[in-house]
């Protein structure tokens, strides 16, 4: 079932558009990342869902209610703040207790709800608490919290764990999902880091200039990026213009670039001679067969290599986790046929 | 701290403190020892209390405390509560907000006098409102409006001469408040007056408290908005202290100028804990 339909959706400000038709449904349950560089369009997106801001054209549903225009105070969503916005007069408690209390939720209730809250986020200690007397993950799980005690039909996250550092992000990222699907919360959650998206996310919405690049699973996106902007943005890749020669088995293309020839399977053929070609750097393999580079760069990273190979005046990253490949070395680079992808070519 | 900081402290302090304390302390000597018999200008000098009971047993002097208690009261409640709007009003800038700024601060530069005897002549017999009122068809006569025996002249005056000093003050305690804490308000449920009560209120508290003190102490001691536009069948405390004088009566005078001191002391304390416990209720 669609927990929130988005038609048609434009924002402008003034000159400016920040979205240009967007549509999208998101189903119940489902945990939708809205991912892109800054001033994309993400963080408007979820200000027009969440209600502070009024949209230039379109519709928003939730639960198959037409909200577009119904104030944030009214709306069956709760949003947690990349700031935390804990109010900081008032104790763990009482910002918990702060929403069911304008919902005139009854006393018992109340506490019932904080209390449950309070135990999944391991908050009872910190219950007569002032925000500024807990440490960022605490207002964190706070601010997830108070968001969570609404039980809101649709919970927003903005970009939640930007403020916390590398390792309690890995844990907060975690609880955050558990708790999701806990509650069984359908959840929209901005963010611009591609691994935060990838590793938290049922589905991914790529925004780029107020429009929607793709829309799919992190591993679609990640093994089949429609888009050079997509393919550049999720993870690393290597993308090069190309020239469609033509089909040489069924499904089978034969593409001409600046580097060489390339045999690329794919099930859809292309829809115009002109294409980009993209492959990702771990998908190359060293060996004796295949294009010959020189490697200009050589940086190992632990668990694999990241050499930057040159062949014909172009460089390119290749990852590898078994070469002895040194920085002037010669080496023969092939990527399987279907390690590569074509991409549309976008205006 | 050794003993040569604490020195180097406080000599830093004294022309400025210490000046301060000396003249307050002076004043507040005098008073009180006046109002005891003590230093008498035209008689004998000594200890007592008859000043006190005489002043305490006058209908005049209870008559005048509760009405400087009135417009005190009045006139910081009035201003701190139109300067809120106008503080959230103006916490965003937006196109001329500088100059509306600017013109609403305007009554801290013109004397209280001066705004007396204007607002006199705008509310005259033959002012601008009863003109009006009679133009637009209201009324046939002119309406008396100067000298009201509510003091609501005064209680404009006062209000329009201090709603620029609360709107200082609270301008700069809201615009202290993120726009994400009201906004996650919002998202929580909390309309208007929520986010007021609930938020906005407790978060300027301080700037509150501040304003209402300092208005409050300003107002009941008013003399020259009485003076000018206040009724006729009440004096404010300053009044009566001023009309003790005028009659050579020094000690009945410090008497007055006691009671003063005292009322503003405990007024402003009590307006300060009272808005502080109204917005603790208010959150539990």
């Amino acid at each position: 079932m669609v927990a929130i339909r988005i038609d048609e959706l434009t924002k402008q400000f003034e000159a400016f558009t920040a979205l240009a038709k967007l549509s999208l449904e998101v189903e119940q349950e489902e945990f939708v990342t809205l991912l892109g560089p800054s001033g994309c369009g993400k963080t408007t997106l979820l200000k027009l869902i969440s209600g502070f801001l009024d949209p230039t054209e379109g519709t928003i549903h939730i639960n198959g209610k037409d909200v577009t225009r119904t104030p944030p105070e009214a709306r069956d969503t709760a949003l947690c703040f990349q700031s935390y916005a804990l109010f900081p007069h008032l104790t763990v408690r009482e910002n918990l207790e702060f929403g069911p209390r304008q919902k005139r939720i009854s006393a018992h209730d109340r506490k019932a709800r904080v209390d449950d809250v309070a135990e999944k986020l391991s908050l009872h200690a910190q219950m007569d608490k002032l925000p500024n007397q807990l440490s960022g993950g605490q207002q964190q799980r706070v601010s997830l919290g108070r968001a969570l005690v609404m039980r809101p039909s649709v919970i927003l996250f903005d970009e939640p764990l930007s403020n916390l550092d590398a390792k309690l992000r890995d844990q907060v990222r975690i609880e955050i999902r558990r708790i999701q699907k806990e509650y069984g919360l359908t959840a929209i959650y901005v963010t611009h880091d591609q691994n935060e998206a990838l590793a938290m996310s049922d589905r991914v919405v790529v925004l780029n200039g107020g429009r929607v690049e793709q829309i799919d699973t992190p591993e679609a996106l990640y093994h089949a990026p429609k888009t050079r902007f997509v393919a550049d943005f999720i993870g690393d890749a290597n993308v090069f213009s190309g020239t469609v020669q033509g089909e040489v088995q069924p499904g089978l293309w034969r593409v001409e670039t600046a580097m060489g020839t390339y045999d690329v399977a794919t099930s859809t053929p292309p829809k115009e001679k002109d294409v980009d070609l993209c492959w990702r750097p771990e998908s190359a393999v060293l060996g004796d067969a295949g294009h010959t580079g020189k490697v200009i760069n050589r940086a190992f990273q632990g668990h694999f290599t990241d050499l930057m190979i040159e062949t014909k005046g172009v460089s390119y990253r290749v990852q590898s986790r078994a070469t002895s490949a040194q920085e002037g070395d010669t080496v023969n680079i092939s990527i399987p046929p279907e390690q590569l992808i074509l991409l549309e070519r976008t205006a | 701290m050794s003993a040569r900081k604490w020195l180097l402290i406080a000599a830093l302090l004294t022309p400025g403190l210490g000046l301060i304390l000396v003249l307050i302390g002076t004043v507040v000597y005098i008073a009180v020892a006046q109002s005891f018999g003590f230093y008498t200008i035209t008689g004998e000098s000594g200890f007592t209390t008859q000043f006190w009971s005489d002043m305490i047993g006058r209908k005049l002097f209870s008559r005048s405390i509760n009405y400087s208690i009135y417009v005190g009261v009045l006139s910081a409640i009035f201003s701190v509560a139109l300067a809120y709007p106008l503080a959230l009003w103006l916490r965003k800038p937006f196109a001329g907000s500088m100059a509306i700024g600017a013109v609403l601060k305007a009554p801290l530069l013109i004397p209280g006098l001066v705004a007396a005897f204007l607002f006199i002549n705008i509310i005259s017999y033959n002012g601008i409102v009863n003109q009006l009122i009679q133009w637009l068809g209201f009324s046939d006569a002119p309406i008396r409006m100067q000298n009201d025996s509510n003091a609501i002249g005064v209680l404009i005056l006062q209000t329009w001469k201090n709603l620029p000093f609360a709107l200082l003050l609270l301008t700069g305690a809201v615009r202290g408040i993120s726009d994400e804490v009201l906004d996650a308000a919002r998202d929580l449920g909390a309309g208007t007056w929520a986010r007021f009560s609930k938020v906005i209120a407790p978060l300027t508290v301080s700037g509150m408290q501040a304003s209402l003190v300092i208005i409050f102490i300003g107002a009941v001691s008013d003399f020259s908005f009485q003076v000018i536009a206040g009724p006729t069948n009440l004096q404010s405390m300053s009044q009566l202290m001023v009309t003790f004088k005028d009659r050579g009566d020094w000690n009945s005078a410090a008497v007055v100028g006691v009671s003063l001191m005292m009322i503003a002391l405990i007024g402003s304390a009590l307006m300060a804990i009272g808005a502080r416990l109204m917005l603790r209720r208010r959150l539990t």
